[in-house]
């Protein structure tokens, strides 16, 4: 559909290259983020970063953008040795980044969001307001915004408007290469195109564009070329003519579509529905239209879709932890309402969280400690806390779950992120809950502990648990998955059985590319 | 916004009321300036005063209290608040000797008769800057030294004493200090050790508990009010000494069976009801065209002890 | 199946109190070494008279402190306890004189309207931090004022006096030289340490005071467990009014002014982390003996006032700057 480029310059001559990056490797730890990462920017073109989530896009640009250093490998300014030590050093060599979580302070005046990495000042040293206006209005004359006063907050703009004024920021000192981090992600169909052609005009005075993004159809409406990442690695770097849509969602999820499928044919019988959602709208949505779906015993419902879909806030919204705006819930096909976790606990239900450090464990708390924290009522007599049963509790939670620890009354900070998991999980099965929520169960974890932690939750789902797995990793999904509903924007995108599971068809669907 | 403006409204209706009463009535107004209402002593004083002005009847009364000792800021203000008030005298008990010339000095060019009582004005700076201003009060170093006197007699030459002071730097506190070591020079008594236990109770059962451990001999004790008087008294009580002698200042109602009983040998009362009472007296003497005051106006100070 | 636990069962709940006991070394040590410094130093610190005076002395302190351990276990902190106490004080002093009871009616009308005072006065500041999620600091800075305010209004200022014999004797009672008031505190401090380290609910306190988040997704309700632990704060205000009362005989307005700052550093130096989750009440009891011990013995060597604040001063920073050094060392 979206596959001709609107702008039709020149096809860029490799020799032009300003920006080379050679090699570079990135390591956080024992982790790599960047695993050899090359391409080159050409002057004044448009160039996009796309790949999945964890590919080493942000990582690049926090490198280029001078946030962190790179372990390995060069970089080439203008033919010179690029190694930014600090941000302001990238912003000294031209390099600015409009972020995806806004950088603006609120409740300040838009002219001095604009001016505050250069306040100008008096001849006695005061603060200059009048140059400070004065700047702040030629920097939003410049990018078409000459409706705004640059006197009113911040905080009074919508959210469109403050990604313009960042970009009046970023713009305002002379850029060489403007580095654009999701910026649609929060705007409306209308203020893409307005800041569309922003970006165009930008363009057009010999401005080099980087342009990040998870949707494909603004990639091919404005870039030139494209370089795809995958695993921390650019795989190639492409003219947007020569390619589709399908073609660079290839190159993302790499040739070996089909590996991952696994006992598919496996016939399944499913209990009563545990737990039916229907059009379920929360605080986070602003649509109309809510999400609905059905999770019966003894089944593992996958959601897919890409950062931002509304995924975390589904799971939120059933286990009582934010209100819903509109829609029901039933348990059992009874409607409850949770006011809280404790209500969708005594239901049955469990939540193993995305943020382990935040919102799963008390790290500095024993592991003991930290499985009985749901049911310690049930280690206790009149309040009192059973010591023995609260160990024996944790030592049957680790056995079962093949928890690598040394004593129970050790802090649950001195395990490793795999052990960690289990904790949270064991957490939970103490409890025996009816339905397990799961938010992204095995991030930051090593692929051992991986496959463990598949393997105990398929057990679970044959005991008759209603799991709901919500995922960033494709083929965890498709492992774990009976069936998958993919998210975009709040919405069902669509809903994949078995036999249609395939990182191809889940990008389509997560990317609003319907067929 | 909203509130700011309503304040303005209140603010000038109420000076507008002020000016209208004054107006009707023709009755002398007196501003009474305080220091700390959680003090017992002037809390009496204000009682004292709200007494005298029904019972006179012939002028209108306006008292301000502060928030607590230190704070005489909230003192400046209320000078400056009768100032522009337009009251016909200001009675004050200034909770700092040097701040509070200035602006008191502005009430008198304003044309309000003003009077100074409880604590004296700085000589100095009262010079500096050119304002004669008598002072209306008891004389604190000669109070204490009353009660440093009857301690002195009972024990004669080379008794073995100690102080408790009050807040390091407040003035009726340094001045009763030195009152006690007048007593002390006269008698020839020997001063062991003097420490502050703030005017409270408390501190001072446990500063001077301290102190007995310290020093097992000692004979006197003068503490700077009755409060720190009643925590050496418990202390005494619990160290279960009988021969070790008290004197405080103030009179206190809570210390009258002590002395009663001679768990304390003396303390002294200034009046304090009286205090600001007199004052005010002396303040509308002025007001009606009597003769200006000049230098120190003692009031009466009485030594209490047992009958 | 093979795994690599210990499953030593008898040996975990013995472990656990080791590094309790371990982590409140450090503060014992320095303890030590201030008594070992003032023996020395001084005629009088270890007679048996000296020993009663600073039990005496750290009483109140320590019973204000175990309340504010709770308060600051959950990350919060209470500045109006000394206020508290004196409204407590001068209700109970109040109650206490009223005409036509008997001495042991009126000591039991004092002593529940003491404690009734503190709990409301805690659970006012609970309710209002925990329901809309505001700093304690500042709810409890506004009941430091109201309390205090109130104190004045209803004594009118004034010093009540002239409580019942009984009562005075309770408060100046000994036991082998221990006053019985100070039991009663440390009776407070073992019941304090049972519930934090024995119970569901002081469990949660740590919970709370380490991860709010993960307390409250696993169900408890965190906003009962913080009005709960600013409440036993008031209740020991209460507590410490009565004994104040006992001791002195007399209730005055101006009682604890500054009382709430030497009980946060009696709970600081006792090693219990100011952003919560971390500390115990054992730790609480040597930090109030460490404050105690300090203003003793430095009027024993007969420093002057403004040096002993000082030393108190440097004393605080040191206890903290070690805890800095202490949680470092824990963690890695």
């Amino acid at each position: 559909m979206a596959a001709t480029p609107v702008s039709v310059a020149p096809a860029p001559d490799p020799q032009e290259a300003f920006l080379n990056v050679e090699g570079v490797r990135k390591y956080f730890g024992g982790v790599k983020a960047l695993d050899g990462v090359s391409f080159s920017l050409v002057k004044g073109e448009a160039h996009a970063l796309v790949g999945e989530n964890g590919a080493g896009k942000s990582t690049l640009i926090k490198i280029l953008s001078g946030v962190y250093p790179y372990d390995a490998g060069d970089i080439f300014l203008g033919g010179a040795a690029y190694k930014p030590a600090n941000p302001h050093e990238a912003k000294e060599s031209g390099i600015q980044v409009v972020h995806q979580e806004f950088n603006l302070l609120d409740h300040l005046s838009i002219a001095e969001n604009i001016s505050i990495e250069r306040l100008p000042k008096t001849r006695y040293g005061l603060l200059d307001k009048a140059e400070m206006n004065r700047r702040a209005r030629e920097a939003l004359d410049a990018i078409g915004l000459s409706d705004i006063d640059v006197r009113s907050p911040v905080s009074s703009l919508g959210i469109a408007h403050r990604q313009l004024v960042e970009i009046a920021r970023a713009l305002q000192s002379k850029s060489q290469i403007l580095i654009l981090d999701e910026p649609t992600a929060t705007l409306t169909e209308r203020e893409t195109k307005r800041l569309f052609e922003i970006v165009e005009n930008i363009k057009a005075e010999g401005v080099t564009i980087v342009f990040v993004s998870h949707h494909l159809d603004e990639v091919f409406a404005l870039c030139d070329r494209v370089t795809v990442f995958r695993n921390g690695k650019t795989i190639a770097t492409d003219q947007i003519a020569d390619m589709t849509p399908e073609k660079v969602v290839q190159r993302m999820v790499g040739r070996h579509l089909e590996a991952q499928m696994t006992d598919a044919t496996k016939e399944q019988c499913y209990g009563e529905v545990a737990l039916k959602v229907v059009d379920m709208c929360t605080a986070a949505n602003s649509k109309d239209k809510g999400i609905s779906f059905d999770l019966r015993y003894g089944e593992i419902l996958g959601i897919a879709g890409l950062v931002g879909a509304g995924r975390t806030e589904i799971l939120r919204g059933i286990f009582g932890i934010d209100p819903i705006r509109s829609g029901s819930v039933y348990r059992d096909g009874k409607e409850v309402r949770f006011k809280g976790p404790k209500d969708a606990i005594v239901s049955g239900i469990g939540f193993v969280t995305e943020d382990r450090k935040d919102e799963g464990l008390i790290l500095d708390m024993p592991i003991a400690a930290n499985v009985s924290l749901v049911n310690l009522m049930e280690v206790a007599t009149s309040g009192i806390i059973q010591f023995a049963a609260e160990n024996k509790q944790a030592r049957e939670g680790g056995a079962r779950l093949k928890l690598k620890y040394g004593k129970t009354a050790d802090p649950a900070s001195s395990l490793s992120g795999g052990n960690q998991q289990k904790v949270v999980l064991a957490k939970w099965l103490a409890r025996n809950p009816k339905v397990l929520l799961l938010d992204e169960p095995t991030r930051g974890v090593d692929v051992g502990a991986k496959a463990e932690i598949y393997s105990i939750l398929k057990d679970l789902a044959r005991e008759g648990v209603a799991l709901l797995v919500v995922s960033s990793e494709m083929p965890e999904l498709m492992t774990l998955a009976d069936r998958i509903l993919v998210l975009a924007e709040h919405e069902v995108q669509g809903e994949l059985q078995r036999n249609e599971f395939s990182e191809e068809n889940i990008l389509k669907l997560a990317y609003g590319q319907h067929q | 916004m909203k509130f700011m403006k309503f304040a303005a409204a209140a603010a000038t209706s109420l000076v507008l009321l002020a000016n209208a009463a004054q107006a009707a009535e023709e009755k002398p107004v007196v501003g009474l300036i305080m220091k700390s209402l959680a003090n017992e002593f002037f809390q009496n004083m204000l009682e004292g005063a709200k007494a005298h002005e029904a019972m006179r009847g012939d002028y209108e009364l306006r008292a301000v209290g502060m928030q607590n000792e230190t704070d005489f800021e909230s003192q400046i203000n209320a000078v400056e608040n009768f100032i522009t008030q337009g009251v016909d005298a200001i009675v004050v008990a200034p909770a700092d000797s040097r701040a509070m010339v200035r602006p008191l000095k502005k009430a008198m060019q304003a044309g309000i008769v003003v009077v100074n009582f409880d604590v004296a004005l700085d000589e100095e700076v009262k010079q500096q800057q050119g304002v004669e201003l008598a002072f209306v009060g008891p004389d604190n170093r000669g109070g204490a030294k009353m009660a440093g006197d009857v301690l002195g007699e009972k024990l004669g030459k080379d008794g073995k004493v100690v102080i408790i002071e009050g807040n390091p730097g407040a003035d009726n506190g340094i001045q009763r200090a030195l009152g006690f070591e007048d007593s002390v020079k006269q008698y020839e008594l020997n001063l062991i050790e003097s420490r502050t236990a703030h005017w409270e109770t408390e501190e001072a059962n446990t500063v001077f508990s301290n102190m007995l451990t310290a020093h097992p001999d000692i004979q006197g004790v003068m503490a700077a009010n009755d409060s720190m008087a009643i925590g050496v008294v418990k202390a005494l009580e619990s160290a279960g000494r009988d021969d070790i002698l008290v004197v405080g200042f103030d009179n206190i109602d809570a210390v009258g069976p002590m002395i009663e009983d001679g768990r304390m040998l003396a303390t002294v009362d200034q009046f304090g009801q009286d205090m600001a009472a007199n004052a005010i007296d002396m303040a509308l003497e002025v007001v009606r065209g009597g003769p200006e005051l000049e230098g120190w106006v003692k009031t009466p100070i009485k030594l209490v002890v047992a009958e | 199946m093979t795994t690599q636990t210990s499953g030593d069962v008898a040996q975990e709940p013995r472990r656990v109190t080791l590094r309790s006991v371990l982590n409140n070394a450090g503060i014992g040590l320095a303890l030590l070494a201030l008594i070992l410094f003032f023996a020395v130093f001084t005629e009088h610190f270890l007679t048996p008279n000296n020993i009663t005076n600073i039990l005496t002395q750290i009483t109140i302190n320590l019973i204000l402190a175990v309340g504010m351990t709770f308060v600051i276990l959950i990350g919060g902190i209470d500045l109006s306890v000394g206020s508290v106490m004196a409204f407590a004080a001068v209700v109970a002093g109040k109650a206490i004189t009223l005409p036509g009871f008997g001495p042991v009616e009126a000591i039991a009308l004092a002593i529940v309207a003491a404690t009734l005072i503190g709990v409301l006065c805690g659970m006012f500041n609970g309710v209002i931090s925990a329901y809309w999620s505001l700093p304690s600091f500042i709810i409890t800075l506004g009941m430091l004022n109201i309390a205090r305010g109130a104190a004045l209004h209803v004594s009118d200022a004034q010093t009540i006096y002239s409580f019942p014999l009984a009562f005075e004797d309770f408060g100046s009672a000994m036991i082998y030289g221990v006053p019985v008031v100070f039991m009663v505190a440390v009776v407070l401090v073992l019941i304090a340490w049972f519930i934090l380290n024995f119970t569901v609910f002081g469990r949660l306190l740590y919970g709370i005071g380490n991860n709010e988040e993960a307390v409250r997704l696993a169900g408890h309700s965190v906003y009962w467990y913080k009005v709960a632990a600013f409440t036993i704060c008031g209740l020991t205000a209460g507590i410490a009014a009565v004994v104040y009362m006992a001791r002195l005989n007399i209730s005055s307005p101006i009682a604890g002014i500054g009382f709430e700052l030497n009980a946060i550093a009696a709970v600081i130096i006792g090693g219990t982390s100011l952003s919560g989750g971390r500390g115990s009440v054992i730790g609480t009891l040597l930090g109030a003996f460490i404050i105690g011990v300090l203003a003793n013995g430095l009027i024993l060597i007969g420093l002057s006032d403004f040096m002993r604040q000082m030393i108190t001063g440097v004393v605080i920073i040191i206890a903290v700057v070690l805890d800095y050094y202490r949680a470092k060392y824990t963690a890695s």
